[in-house]
């Protein structure tokens, strides 16, 4: 390559000549630490994970190269599997909608009403609990919804109920509560970073044209933070999929959910079973993004960069 | 500064920074591979019977003259050893023992027989013994050969599970029947079968282990099950029948032994499933005097011990590190801080002589033969057909 076409390329990387090989791969160098990792962490991981979900396990706990579909017929024959995922679904959907429903007016107030210098420090108090590990701030759940725990204390003690009520843990709908506090920041972030872009004289704007609030709110903002809201709902409901700790340590002898089903099987060593069911729960996962993709278009991420 | 000069920096910070996290990547991997093949071997200068390790099988007084010094690997649970007994052999006897920790049988198996060689000891339960020497993954040796094995009940020198012909399988180490607990305040007439987890009366007030074999396997003894780690599909049918009942009644499935300790000594629960010493366990920490009974249907159980891995890079270690950190002293200690009956006869008279006598004998350590009347845990034939049963139970 010559010193020239080095500099075009230099001043306009885009729309330069098409660059030689060794250009090409001296701008792919910085990405392929990234790259190494995701293929020898995620991407080798996965292709093996799915040749074991072909396999099946002897009573030796050896695993046998006998492939065969049966750990997949396993799920779709057996109803508890298909039910399971199917409430596991249900599950993420709620905590998603929950989520966005309590984080959409909480970050439209913050970007709107406070104080850049509150802002950040709000900001700070919705982070803050990933500094501590989520083991513990599970448990810190049991605590507080348990027979013992605070709710009951301080429901008894302001004389609303008269015995410690059994209803709070342990059951769907502390699993439900947990994972709602669990993700609510992943939902926030990625709305006030959306809603922060957004310019808001335009709900006046709109008003002023006559729209009503709901309309303005429904056709001028919505629209235009929908890359922020489809980022919170991947977020929130695919790693909801994959949730074991929360139904484990919230969710009692009702709460499992899909996970709780394949940490069954791989912790007595049933690899294939295991692998089988978690490759179902990937499939979905990865047409979900698919979906989720193609109604997130590229340019309302350039437009409002 | 130009739009040339900005571009020309903005790449060359991609650059460095690009090359500093593959070099910081590649180091980590560096490092640890180093990690991972520095450690399981003794520095050739503190290691003298390195390199000329006569086997396993080499007697103590043999391992013992040759005073081999060094590093050894070793998988085990973390109530088998504690910090001021490995602390104290490692200064005066200059072996030291690098534990890592496992969950479960299942996990201990998998691992050693992908590292293999990398580790040099390892301890298991009752019928995975001989399934990992089954397995080629141990090797079988003259217990005999220890001295300190004169220590153990003679009972724990001779389990048939543990024989072969080519030598004893295990050092054995501790012992537990899963019993169950309850509280008498709450819990009336007071129980003698597993049947008292299903009463209705109960509901929401028990919790069990999240060990889905294990439950499995009791409900199969209450069904009068014969091997209750390898069921027959009509069994494994009976065992589920009775979980269906028992499920209502679960508070839930503890993650661990002190889950289950917390739920009974809050008072969420009533009874409990768990090894031996739970009761003491609560009671130490405030709970409520608890009963316990054995099952009449008969109950499993756990005995565990030490297993020399077959070409462990350093198990000519192994001999010298039992003789010293199998000593009934040792031995005593490690019951008193974590509660079990253990294999080693002598450390229950130390026991005696220091108090501890009702203790013991409260936790059965001075009855081993008991542990011929559980069924042991072990790889049994069924788990798969077993996880599909609990899973339907406890899934949707």
């Amino acid at each position: 390559m010559t010193a020239d076409t080095a500099s075009a390329a230099d001043v306009a990387p885009l729309a330069g000549p098409r660059p030689g090989l060794r250009r090409r791969l001296e701008r792919a160098a910085p990405f392929l630490p990234g790259l190494a990792m995701l293929t020898l962490l995620f991407v080798i991981p996965m292709f093996i994970m799915l040749a074991f979900s072909f396999w099946k396990t002897n009573s030796s706990f050896d695993l046998v190269r006998d492939w065969n579909l049966n750990n997949y017929a396993r799920f779709f024959n057996q109803p508890t599997y298909i039910r399971t995922f199917a409430k596991t679904l249900v599950m993420a959907s709620a905590v998603t909608a929950a989520g966005l429903a309590i984080s959409l007016p909480f970050t439209y107030f913050l970007v709107r009403y406070v104080s850049r210098r509150f802002q950040r420090a709000v900001l700070l108090a919705v982070i803050v609990p990933f500094w501590t590990s989520y083991l513990l701030r599970v448990y810190a759940w049991q605590a507080i919804l348990g027979e013992k725990g605070a709710l009951n204390q301080f429901l008894m003690a302001t004389g609303i109920i008269q015995q410690p009520s059994t209803l709070f843990v342990y059951n769907d709908l502390a699993v439900f509560v947990v994972l709602i506090y669990v993700y609510f920041p992943f939902a926030a972030l990625a709305l006030y970073a959306a809603l922060e872009k957004f310019d808001f004289t335009q709900l006046n704007a709109a008003q002023d044209l006559g729209a009503r609030p709901d309309q303005a709110f429904r056709h001028i903002l919505l629209p235009q933070i929908r890359t922020g809201i489809i980022t919170a709902c991947i977020f929130v409901f695919i790693p909801i999929l994959g949730e074991f700790l929360t139904p484990t340590l919230v969710g009692g002898a009702s709460g499992s959910l899909i996970a709780n089903l394949i940490v069954n099987f791989t912790r007595q060593g049933q690899f294939p079973e295991g692998a089988a069911l978690a490759i179902v729960i990937a499939v979905f996962v990865t047409i979900l993004l698919v979906v989720f993709r193609r109604s997130l278009r590229v340019e309302d991420v350039v437009a409002r960069g | 500064m130009t739009d040339l000069m900005r571009e020309y920096s903005r790449r060359q910070f991609l650059k460095v920074t690009g090359a500093a996290s593959l070099a910081l990547g590649m180091g980590g991997i560096a490092a640890a591979c180093a990690n991972v093949a520095s450690s399981p071997s003794a520095p050739a200068s503190a290691a003298p019977g390195a390199g000329s390790s006569s086997g396993a099988g080499a007697s103590a007084a043999a391992a013992a003259s040759a005073a081999p010094t060094g590093t050894f690997n070793w998988m085990t649970w973390g109530d088998h050893w504690y910090q001021a007994q490995v602390d104290t052999i490692a200064a005066n006897n200059n072996i030291k023992a690098n534990s890592t920790l496992f969950s479960d049988n299942i996990d201990a198996y998998t691992k050693l027989k992908q590292v293999g060689g990398q580790l040099d000891m390892v301890s298991g339960d009752a019928l995975w013994v001989p399934h990992y020497f089954e397995s080629g993954l141990i090797e079988a040796w003259d217990i005999n050969s220890l001295k300190v094995a004169s220590q153990l009940y003679s009972i724990a020198r001779s389990f048939p599970i543990w024989t072969k012909p080519e030598g004893y399988l295990g050092y054995p180490f501790g012992w537990s029947p899963v019993q169950i607990y309850y509280d008498p305040a709450k819990v009336s007439p007071a129980p003698d079968s597993w049947e008292v987890l299903l009463d209705p009366k109960y509901k929401g007030r028990v919790v069990v282990e999240d060990q889905p074999v294990e439950i499995m396997a009791y409900m199969g003894k209450f069904a009068g099950v014969v091997n209750a780690y390898s069921m027959t599909p009509e069994e494994i049918a009976k065992a589920k029948d009775l979980l269906k009942q028992l499920k209502p009644n679960i508070l839930r499935l503890a993650n661990q032994a002190t889950d289950t300790i917390a739920a009974l000594k809050t008072g969420e629960a009533w009874i409990a499933t768990g090894n031996l010493g739970t009761e003491s366990r609560v009671k130490d920490q405030g709970g409520p005097d608890l009963n316990v009974f054995t099952p009449k249907e008969g109950t499993i159980g756990w005995m565990d011990s030490e297993m020399v891995v077959k070409g462990g890079a350093n198990e000519n270690l192994i001999m010298p590190f039992l003789e010293l950190a199998e000593q009934a002293e040792y031995i005593a200690a490690n019951f008193i801080l974590n509660g079990r009956p253990l294999f080693n006869e002598k450390a229950y008279g130390i026991l005696v002589n220091q108090g501890q006598q009702e203790r013991a004998d409260r936790f059965l350590y001075n009855k081993p033969e008991t542990v011929q009347t559980m069924d042991l845990k072990g790889p049994g034939t069924s788990t798969q057909a077993v996880i599909d049963a609990f899973n339907e139970v406890f899934g949707s």
